[in-house]
């Protein structure tokens, strides 16, 4: 078995002495993977991605790129792993140089054009229409795409992106996911990706990582529950939802605590079915059907008034539910089964 | 880039030296008069033909080409500021002062002449100014020329005015001070030869005219004042004496007194 | 009010004949000012570069020391030029008094606090996203910094620029450091000042017209640079 190209151990990663904003005790990230990043704004997603492109050295702990240690400048990566930002920045040079920069770099500059409009066609740019461009005279989508080239173009042993498609419009998000497929296809190329866009990100993810709070949640628990919540009877802890229903957990740490709801402890029942004794039932609506690329199961998301929460469902028992978008649904767990995350 | 920068580099050093390799400079420190009527500019390439000696000035007021001398910035120095310049010589800063022409000074102000100063000496007309309180414009620069000035208010018994609302002092230079006297309407005095400038660039019509002038207390002597070398190494005595004998001499005091700005003999040769 | 017509004759009289007291000063200007903008854009490019890009310990303070020499009157510059390169001070045996080195200068510490402070601007503006995506595409330590150099090429220029200008047109210490040599260290500004007090304001005018032309084509060729 190949050996990882990531391994992460003990990180601890703060900006300027602050408080930590990544703790990751350990992670590896297999050769040729494709791996998601999932979790809200602030969860530590783009400050993982930044330690994993080297662009920063972590406050504590050490990453490993094919198990060797590794820090940003030094040969072992400055050449195999490359990143692109959220906000990319284009240089103050043409679509062309921007895309060469990093061949240049890698001394790989002579003769480049053909490289350059292969990069760009991945992304759907032409290059005789867009190579001689300037960097001003591109769209927010445009440039995006350019600042993916630019990466394409270096066949990347790791390619790190942030929120790739967050500007751009649904065809140019079909022609990145083509793009990405095929970096890993032809080249082998690792890639972690952070996206809001799940339904996206889980049709070419083959594994992903929930973090919250800078914290790796564990795999499954993708329902976080939002405070505030306030004392009820029989010892639990009460939040009234938008649209009726009661969300009942254990105490809280603190009235604004957030509650990680594993999926695998969630049941889907048809709508009025009985509630057993002393569960949550909640009523809503199936809002999406996603499959899960390597596991073959069906992601549902199901709104409770302003909640969304996620099962996860086998085949059959989708067909035994009929589920659709759209189709009413009862929905139960314990409130036992809500564990708190630790405050970061 | 690397290229250029080395370019600019050995510019500025051979820029900075060698200039002075081959010739002999003579740097002199003198007073503005000397330069703006352009004497300096008639005597110097005489100078340079009969002794091969290149003369360099700074043109300033006296106190401060004094100050150059006093620093070893210059080799030689042609003044106007008899009590000064003994001074000078009296520590030590100068040797070989020599005495090598005269001007002379003149009292200008508006030709309608409010405080009525018109043909009286100089006593007089200071007196009257002072007391009509008319405006006069002094060069308050420690100039030659306002080291004069400030003799003559002494000569004529009188306070030096330094705060007076008609006392107004310039900084400036000659030409400078004159313009500012018309603007005010008002007195000041002048060497002749700024004076003569003056009328010619308003094309002899100025509205200042000359009111007192042939008081023997007027006059300006000019001296070539030597910088020690006892106490600036580097100063050129050899190149200065030969300057100082120059101008004393028969060439240097001929060309001066026929040196003529718009036809008139500006200075007087007195070398003894 | 006629010497500012008279002034404009002049001008053109004094180009187009070749004079060769004005092309003279015309040249000792451009000689001072490219030694000076060589010198400070030298030294005060990297030195505003380190204080824009770096954060170290007492950064604001230095910050503060270099705002503040932005306000160096030229005629102190001048005086304490002179009292270091005077026979009598501490340099004086390098003999750069009276010369257009010695005014090139006082010059540099004339225009290095606009070059240092305003290259350091220029840096700090840059989007702070430009750091990460070069060090993303694999550059080296050395590549990285030229390469944020270049992105802030037009910011720099525009601190040239206005170096130059402060350097052309300042009196104080062209005269003081300079002494206005006739043929040697009479600049625009020092030949201006002169005729102005020898009262021949039309030459001050015309001189002024040949310095505003010159700053007229630097700022021209700026322009056109920084299109981008």
């Amino acid at each position: 078995m190949k050996p990882p190209l990531y391994t992460i151990r003990s990180l601890v990663h703060a900006y300027d002495g602050g408080p930590p904003v990544l703790a990751i005790e350990r992670l590896s990230v297999a050769a040729g993977s494709i791996l998601g990043l999932v979790g809200p704004n602030g969860s530590g997603k783009s400050t993982l991605l930044k330690l994993l492109a080297f662009v920063e050295k972590p406050t504590r702990g050490e990453i490993r790129f094919k198990d060797r240690p590794a820090a940003p400048f030094s040969d072992a990566v400055r050449f195999q792993v490359t990143l692109l930002t959220q906000e990319p920045y284009l240089m103050r040079r043409s679509v062309h140089a921007n895309v060469a920069y990093g061949l240049k770099l890698r001394g790989r500059s002579r003769d480049c054009r053909p490289q350059v409009a292969a990069a760009l066609s991945l992304v759907g740019l032409a290059a005789e229409r867009f190579a001689d461009r300037k960097w001003y005279q591109l769209s927010g989508g445009e440039a995006q795409r350019v600042s993916l080239a630019a990466r394409l173009a270096l066949q990347p042993e790791a390619l790190l992106l942030d929120e790739p498609t967050a500007s751009v419009d649904a065809a140019s998000a079909e022609l990145i996911k083509a793009a990405v497929i095929r970096a890993r296809d032809q080249w082998g190329t690792t890639l972690v990706i952070a996206s809001h866009d799940r339904q996206w990100l889980y049709e070419i993810c083959d594994d992903s990582l929930h973090l919250f709070r800078g914290r790796i949640l564990e795999s499954g628990a993708d329902n976080l529950l939002f405070g505030p919540w306030q004392p009820g009877p029989s010892g639990f802890w009460h939040k009234p939802l938008a649209g009726g229903g009661v969300l009942r957990v254990p105490p809280p740490p603190d009235d604004q605590a957030v509650g990680v709801l594993d999926t695998r402890a969630v049941s889907l029942t048809a709508p009025g079915a009985a509630s057993p004794q002393g569960l949550n039932t909640l009523d809503g609506v199936v809002s999406r059907l996603v499959l899960e690329k390597n596991t073959r199961r069906i992601v549902a998301t199901i709104s409770v008034g302003l909640l969304a929460l996620t099962v996860k469902l086998d085949p059959e028992r989708l067909q035994a539910l009929h589920l659709y978008p759209g189709k009413a649904v009862r929905i139960h767990f314990a409130p036992q089964a809500v564990a708190w995350c630790d405050p970061a | 880039m690397k290229r250029f920068v080395i370019f600019l580099l050995a510019a500025l050093l051979i820029g900075g030296s060698g200039a002075w390799a081959e010739e002999k400079i003579l740097m002199m420190a003198t007073t503005t008069s000397t330069d703006d009527t352009g004497l300096l500019d008639y005597l110097a390439p005489e100078f340079q033909k009969d002794t091969g000696i290149v003369l360099r000035w700074v043109a300033t007021g006296t106190g401060k080409a004094l100050k150059l001398g006093e620093n070893c910035d210059a080799d030689v120095l042609l003044v106007h500021a008899p009590d000064a310049e003994e001074k000078f010589v009296a520590a030590g800063f100068g040797i070989n002062r020599r005495e090598i022409m005269y001007n002379d000074f003149v009292i200008i102000g508006p030709a309608d002449d409010p405080a009525g100063i018109r043909g009286q000496g100089v006593g007089v007309a200071l007196a009257a100014i002072k007391s009509k309180t008319a405006v006069f414009v002094s060069r308050g620069d420690k100039s030659g020329t306002h080291q004069k000035e400030l003799e003559l208010w002494q000569a004529a018994g009188l306070p030096i005015p330094d705060k007076e609302a008609w006392y107004v002092q310039t900084g400036q230079g000659m030409l400078a001070t004159i313009n500012l006297a018309a603007e005010r309407n008002g007195y000041t005095m002048t060497d002749r030869g700024s004076y003569i400038k003056y009328e010619a660039n308003l094309n002899g019509n100025p509205p200042l005219k000359i009111l007192v002038e042939m008081d023997a207390v007027l006059l300006n002597q000019y001296s070539v004042i030597a910088v020690n070398p006892a106490r600036c190494p580097k100063a050129q005595l050899e190149l200065a004496t030969a300057f100082s004998d120059w101008m004393a001499g028969e060439r240097g005091q001929g060309l001066i007194g026929g040196f003529k700005l718009l036809e008139k003999q500006l200075f007087t040769p007195n070398a003894q | 009010m006629d010497f500012l017509l008279g002034g404009f004759v002049t001008a053109i009289q004094l180009l187009l004949t070749g004079d060769s007291e004005t092309y003279s000063a015309v040249f000792a200007t451009v000689r001072v000012s490219g030694y000076s903008m060589a010198a400070s854009l030298a030294l005060g490019v990297p030195g505003g570069f380190f204080l824009g890009h770096f954060d170290f310990r007492g950064k604001r303070q230095v910050r503060l020391v270099v705002d503040t020499l932005l306000a160096l009157p030229t005629v102190l510059i001048g005086l304490l030029v002179y009292a270091f390169l005077s026979q009598r001070g501490p340099l004086g045996e390098w003999g750069l008094l009276f010369t257009l080195p010695g005014i090139a200068i006082g010059q540099t510490f004339l225009a290095l606090p606009v070059v240092v402070a305003l290259t350091a601007t220029a840096v700090e503006a840059m989007d702070r996203h430009l750091r990460t995506t070069l060090i993303t595409l694999g550059v080296s330590r050395t590549q990285l910094l030229l390469s944020i150099l270049w992105e802030g090429r037009l910011g720099i220029l525009a601190a040239a620029a206005t170096a130059y200008g402060r350097v052309t047109t300042e009196v104080g210490v062209s005269m003081m450091v300079g002494g206005n040599i006739k043929w040697l260290t009479r600049t625009m500004t020092t030949a201006i000042a002169l005729e102005t007090n020898k009262g021949q304001f039309a030459m001050g005018v015309a001189l002024g017209l040949v310095l505003m032309a010159i700053a007229f084509v630097v700022n021209f060729s700026v322009f056109f640079l920084r299109r981008r």
